[in-house]
């Protein structure tokens, strides 16, 4: 990770990037930004849920409790305190956070997979059935709706920016801009001394104790982080829709899709999961009509990645290139 | 010994764990009613080569004949009615079930387990401690007795070859003269035994021939007296 | 509080933990032989109770055949489910990931199967047996009863297979030490299938008997999953005895919990109580290190 990028990688990185900006200027339609500011908080949250499963390797399967802890608490707490959306945006990520280091404290001790995968798990229903009970505060199943949009502002050259349904590009600008933080806070945290010592402990808890990794605060750095990034994630989704329901925004279902996104895309790699969230997100968009079969085409995609591909589609341009390496060995 | 049939006949065994290769075209003979010793330091591969023949590792290029058969690859538990069987290594009972289960176990496949009886009164001949000690928790024993009992259970079958992977290991030198007292019983009764251990006097006290491993290959192979006298032999294993 | 009131709560507790002890050790038997989480195995409950509807409400079978039948179809769904997917996975290098990832898209593919195919509608059975046992104060309907003695039935067979027959000791070799077990000539994949088998009848067998009192449902896997990893933890992953005593003990703890909070907050007791079990005693409250 400490390699510096490869000519290619900085290119695809900046092409991806320059395209991402100049999208709207080719087209604003409203139903196209949808889509895209959907792709950006999957990705977000794959991002997130990958730093922890693919490159720190503890592999938990409860990241929803934080999108939903980060979506309710910023909606409830710009209705309730009347503060800001881009505050409570915040200061949901940091509630996320800090229930994300709550949870990482027991699976600091464990080092069986099945036990960190149970607790995550467990700990997200909690969540779910908390917000789902406590109808008084959330409404509980009935949805939070009214939830407070970000207020506008204006700016040089580009003037007014307002945060509306019926304007869905500053949404999207605002979106691409926590896509690129999320992605320049882990890029820079994998390629520091800290990501190695993730790499070493994903590769065996003993040896990297041994090579004097504090595995105990790190695994609770990258949980708190990761889970803080998600609940940032939650935050906007719950502003950019206004209305949340505890399935929507807890439900397990939403961890499904992530998992299916980052499997897709690659665990384990840089830009796997945002390519797993915008080739799913789109495939969906554009296999309306078979809206039913949804999770079932989730629940397939994620067994025959495991089963046939297990490095996700990132991978596979490297493995095709691979293969006909072997044969060109081969031959001679 | 030569005279006798070939029993196991491995040729140009290679494995590889991963990306790391263990063995490298590893090829070594032992014929019926011999005992055959594989020397070797820690990470020569020498367990690596008896867990190939038995089937519990996969074999990359390379074959095991065993009894004219090519059983390369065979699962492990066909191994049995062909007439192999073997002690793992550190014993590797059945610690939470009884000496009886275990030993009982040695009788699962049904090629032997309508010789179920007759096979538990002769290992309780061989080693009384199995009768003795019926209903204990087979974890609580000493290691020497545990090795007993994994001796048994592997001779439930009646093999004709039995592979021990360091049937010394962690036993203390009273103990390990007492095992190598039961290879030698295990060797009259007509079963031709395949050990592999680091230290070779003690090997040689009852091998009658003998391979060294080194890295994964094989550097040397003999009688027990040819190899004791080796050069190689003689400087890094004996010190002389 | 009434104290008929209070111990008949007690006796409906046990009886809602004999039927999480089966789920339990459905998942107790698949991780200790093969030490794979199944995820999926919540889906082999739902199915078992759409099998038992089935058979009992459309194709009118008497509750005696049909509960049989159903747990029979799920025991070969289970094999066959464990042939074509964890089979493969479980040889590979990095199968403690994948098994878990496997299984959860399973849950999903078996879910959303049953969606499509039975629709979202609620569905129930009626009672196998009628009337109310009554004991002093304390009253129980009979089909509560029936409930709790099959589940000894069944854990009873079950103790009996694994302590007496062949294959009962095939898989405890197995669960013990797998190398071992494929020494002495035990053909550990095909032991690992029949478990896995049987940890999908067993949680058929939970459903059947709970289908008159508990709606069937597409989504009845997942809370029913997560009762069953609860039960797990309390007895120690992979034990089987763990598993039965767990289920029971946890049938009683959200008994009592219900009676202090309300019914909506017994998931979160029982979940609570699993997360301060990994805290405290990772290997279970009933297990050994």
């Amino acid at each position: 990770m400490f390699r510096p990028f490869t000519p290619q990688a900085l290119l695809g990185m900046t092409a991806a990037l320059a395209a991402m900006l100049l999208l709207p200027l080719l087209s604003t339609d409203p139903y196209l930004m949808h889509v895209m500011v959907l792709v950006m908080i999957f990705g977000i949250f794959a991002s997130a849920w990958n730093l922890v499963t693919g490159f720190a390797g503890l592999k938990t399967f409860g990241h929803h409790a934080f999108f939903g802890l980060g979506a309710y608490g910023s909606a409830l707490m710009s209705i309730h305190l009347g503060l800001s959306p881009w505050l409570t945006l915040w200061l949901g990520g940091l509630l996320a956070g800090a229930a994300g280091l709550l949870i990482g404290t027991p699976i600091l001790r464990i080092r069986s997979m099945p036990h960190v995968a149970i607790v995550t798990l467990g700990f997200a229903e909690i969540v779910r059935i908390c917000i789902a009970n406590l109808s008084g505060l959330t409404r509980g199943e009935m949805g939070l709706w009214g939830i407070p949009q970000f207020q506008g502002f204006t700016l040089p050259i580009v003037g007014k920016v307002s945060f509306t349904p019926a304007d869905k590009v500053s949404f999207y600008y605002l979106a691409l801009a926590l896509t690129v933080l999320t992605l320049f806070v882990i890029v820079r945290l994998m390629r520091s001394k800290t990501g190695l010592a993730m790499l070493a402990m994903r590769d065996g808890e003993d040896a990297a104790e041994s090579l004097g990794v504090n595995l105990t605060r790190l695994k609770l750095m990258v949980f708190g982080l990761s889970a803080f990034i998600v609940g940032i994630a939650g935050g906007f989704y719950a502003h950019y829709l206004s209305i949340l329901t505890p399935q929507s925004a807890v439900g397990v279902d939403l961890m499904i899709s992530i998992i299916a996104m980052v499997l897709v895309g690659g665990l384990g790699t840089f830009s796997g999961p945002l390519a797993g969230a915008l080739v799913l997100t789109v495939l969906i968009e554009a296999l309306r009509d078979l809206e039913n079969y949804r999770l079932l085409g989730y629940g397939l995609l994620i067994v025959l990645i495991v089963m046939f591909l297990p490095r996700g589609i990132v991978t596979l341009r490297e493995r095709l290139t691979f293969r006909q390496q072997e044969q060109a060995d081969h031959g001679r | 010994m030569t005279t006798d049939p070939l029993m196991l006949d491995v040729q140009d065994v290679s494995v590889v764990y991963g990306s790391y290769q263990v063995l490298w075209d590893v090829s070594m003979q032992a014929h019926a009613g011999q005992v055959v010793a594989v020397l070797g330091p820690n990470g020569s591969g020498k367990s690596t080569i008896l867990k190939a023949i038995m089937g519990l590792t996969p074999v990359r290029s390379g074959r095991v004949i065993f009894n004219g058969e090519d059983i390369t690859n065979r699962p492990a538990h066909e191994m049995i009615e062909r007439g192999m069987s073997m002690v793992l290594e550190r014993r590797r009972l059945f610690t939470g079930m009884t000496v009886y289960e275990n030993v009982m176990l040695g009788a699962y496949h049904k090629s032997v387990q309508k010789h179920a009886k007759e096979r538990l009164e002769w290992v309780e001949s061989l080693f009384p401690i199995i009768a003795e000690r019926r209903d204990q928790i087979a974890g609580k024993m000493s290691g020497g007795e545990q090795q007993m009992v994994a001796i048994a259970r592997a001779l439930m079958s009646r093999p004709r070859l039995l592979l021990m992977d360091e049937p010394y290991l962690g036993l203390t030198p009273r103990i390990v003269g007492q095992i190598a007292d039961i290879i030698r019983k295990v060797n009259a009764e007509g079963i031709a035994v395949v050990f592999n251990e680091q230290n070779v006097k003690l090997s040689f006290g009852i091998s009658n021939y003998g391979y060294l491993l080194e890295s994964g290959r094989v550097m040397l192979n003999g009688t027990g007296d040819e190899m004791m006298n080796s050069d190689v032999i003689r400087r890094v294993y004996l010190g002389e | 509080m009434n104290l008929a009131i209070f111990l008949e709560q007690i006796l409906n507790g046990l009886i809602s933990g004999s039927m999480y002890a089966l789920i339990g050790s459905g998942i107790a038997l698949v991780y200790g032989t093969m030490r794979v989480l199944n995820l999926a195995h919540g889906e082999f409950y739902m199915l078992g109770g759409y099998f038992t509807y089935y058979l009992i409400v459309q194709i009118g079978l008497a509750p005696i055949v049909a509960i049989p039948l159903a747990v029979a179809i799920a025991f070969c769904l289970g094999m066959l489910i464990q042939k074509l997917t964890i089979e493969y996975l479980i040889v590979r290098e990095n199968w403690a990931f994948t098994t878990i990832a496997a299984t959860l898209g399973l849950s999903i593919i078996l879910q959303n199967a049953a969606l499509l195919m039975f629709g979202e509608q609620f569905n129930t059975v009626p009672y196998y047996v009628s009337g109310v046992l009554a004991i002093g104060d304390i009253r129980l309907p009979w089909q509560r009863v029936l409930i709790f003695l099959v589940a000894l039935a069944t854990i009873g067979g079950m103790t009996w297979l694994l302590k007496y027959t062949r294959l009962g000791w095939s898989i405890r070799a197995t669960s013990q030490d797998r190398d071992a077990a494929q020494v002495v000539g035990i053909p550990v994949r095909r032991v690992y299938m029949i478990c896995f088998g049987l940890a999908a009848a067993l949680g058929a067998l939970a459903a059947a008997m709970l289908a008159p009192i508990n709606a069937i449902n597409p989504w009845a896997g997942m809370p029913i999953l997560l009762k069953g990893f609860v039960v797990v933890i309390l007895g120690g992953l992979g034990s089987f005895p763990g598993a039965i005593i767990g289920g029971l003990f946890l049938g009683v703890v959200e008994a009592v919990g219900v009676q202090l909070t309300s019914s909506e907050w017994r998931d979160v007791i029982s979940f609570t109580l699993m997360i301060a079990v990994i805290w405290w005693r990772p290997w279970g409250v009933f297990g050994t290190k």
